[in-house]
C-alpha cells in the first residue's frame, strides 16, 4: 500500500468520490491502464493510495518502483455520479470494502475541509487490523467509524467479526426516514451484498451509490 | 473463469475520451425493458474482447465498446435513449 502525490500538467479540481486513470507504456509500445480512486479532498495536492496486486501489470510498479519525478499518463478527474461534494445536510453512511475505503476517506476529508455538518459514518470491512487502510488518519476526520473485521481480530477486540449482513447493516444505518445518502465501494459482491441489505431496511435504491471495482492491478 | 462484473463507474475514462464529456451520472433508457438508470448503476463486462454494457433489470445488452488499433467501434443498439 503506498499513497502517490501527483504533480499533473493542466489538471483541474476534482471532486471527492472521483478516480482516474493511470496509462503505462512500456518500450515496446505495450500499454496497462487502470483505474484508481483519488484519495485526496479538493483544494489538497492529487493524490491516489494504490494496494499492491500480487501479479499486476500497474500497482507493482507504482508502489514498489515509481520513484519523485518518475513521468506516466494519467486521464482524469473521471465520474460524475459516485461524488459527494459537501453541500446536502441528509447523513452520510459511507460502506467500504478492503480499499474501496479509498474515495470514501476523500468524502471524509471533503466533509471536515467544507466544515459540513452532516452527521457521517463510515462501515469499514477489513480482512485484519493491519489491513486497514488510513487506520491513524481516519480517527481525525471527525466521523464516526464502525469496523468489522471478516478474518481476523486482536484479541482485545469489540467490533464485529463478520461480514456484512443485514442484522449489521440495521445496527450501523441510519434510519431510513432521515433519507440518508449512502456510498458503498468495494468487490462486486461486497457492493451488491451492501446495496441490497440497505434496500430491504427501506432505503430507496436512488439514495445508494455504489461504486464496483476488480482486483486487475 | 468467473467473468467479472463491475459497473459504468469502470468505464468512465473511456467515455470521456471517446465522448468528450463525463458519462457516468448520465441516464441512460434500456432499449428492451425501458428501465433508466444513470451509466455508473450499469453492470459492465470487462473480461470479453472489448467492453459490454448490460441492462441491471433485464440484462440486455445496451453498449458494446470495442477498440482497435487506430479506431474505436461504439455499438448503441441497446439503448433507446442517452441523457446528455
Amino acid at each position: 500500500m503506498r499513497t502517490l502525490e501527483l504533480d499533473a500538467d493542466g489538471w483541474g479540481d476534482h471532486r471527492a468520490g472521483q478516480h482516474l486513470d493511470v496509462r503505462l507504456t512500456a518500450e515496446d509500445g505495450y500499454q496497462a491502464e487502470r483505474s484508481y480512486s483519488i484519495a485526496s479532498a479538493p483544494g489538497e495536492p492529487l493524490a491516489i493510495t494504490v494496494e499492491r496486486l500480487e501479479d499486476g501489470e500497474v500497482s507493482p510498479y507504482l508502489v514498489d518502483e515509481v520513484r519523485n519525478g518518475d513521468v506516466f499518463e494519467v486521464r482524469g478527474p473521471i465520474g460524475g455520479y459516485f461524488v459527494w461534494d459537501g453541500d446536502e445536510p441528509e447523513p452520510v453512511l459511507l460502506i467500504a470494502g478492503g480499499a474501496g475505503v479509498v474515495p470514501l476517506a476523500a468524502i471524509a476529508r471533503q466533509r471536515a475541509r467544507v466544515g459540513s455538518k452532516a452527521p457521517m459514518r463510515l462501515l469499514y470491512s477489513s480482512r485484519s487490523w493491519k489491513d486497514v487502510i488510513y487506520r491513524d488518519q481516519l480517527e481525525t476526520f471527525g466521523i464516526e467509524l464502525v469496523y468489522t473485521l471478516t478474518r481476523e481480530q486482536p484479541p482485545d477486540w469489540k467490533g464485529y467479526a463478520r461480514r456484512i449482513d443485514d442484522e449489521l447493516l440495521s445496527e450501523v444505518a441510519f434510519p431510513a426516514a432521515e433519507s440518508p445518502r449512502v456510498y458503498v465501494c468495494g468487490s462486486t459482491h461486497f457492493v451488491d451484498a451492501a446495496a441490497d441489505g440497505l434496500v430491504r431496511l427501506g432505503y430507496d435504491p436512488m439514495w445508494v451509490r455504489t461504486e464496483r471495482f476488480g482486483a486487475t492491478g | 473463469m468467473e467473468s467479472r462484473v463491475l459497473d459504468g463507474n469502470a468505464i468512465g475514462g473511456l467515455l470521456l475520451e471517446l465522448f468528450g464529456t463525463d458519462l457516468t451520472a448520465a441516464p441512460c433508457v434500456c432499449g428492451t425493458c425501458g428501465a433508466r438508470e444513470e451509466m455508473a448503476r450499469l453492470d459492465v463486462y470487462v473480461d470479453c474482447p472489448g467492453v459490454v454494457v448490460r441492462c441491471r433489470h433485464c440484462t440486455n445488452v445496451m453498449i458494446t465498446i470495442v477498440q482497435g488499433r487506430s479506431r474505436t467501434w461504439v455499438d448503441l443498439g441497446g439503448t433507446r435513449a442517452l441523457e446528455l
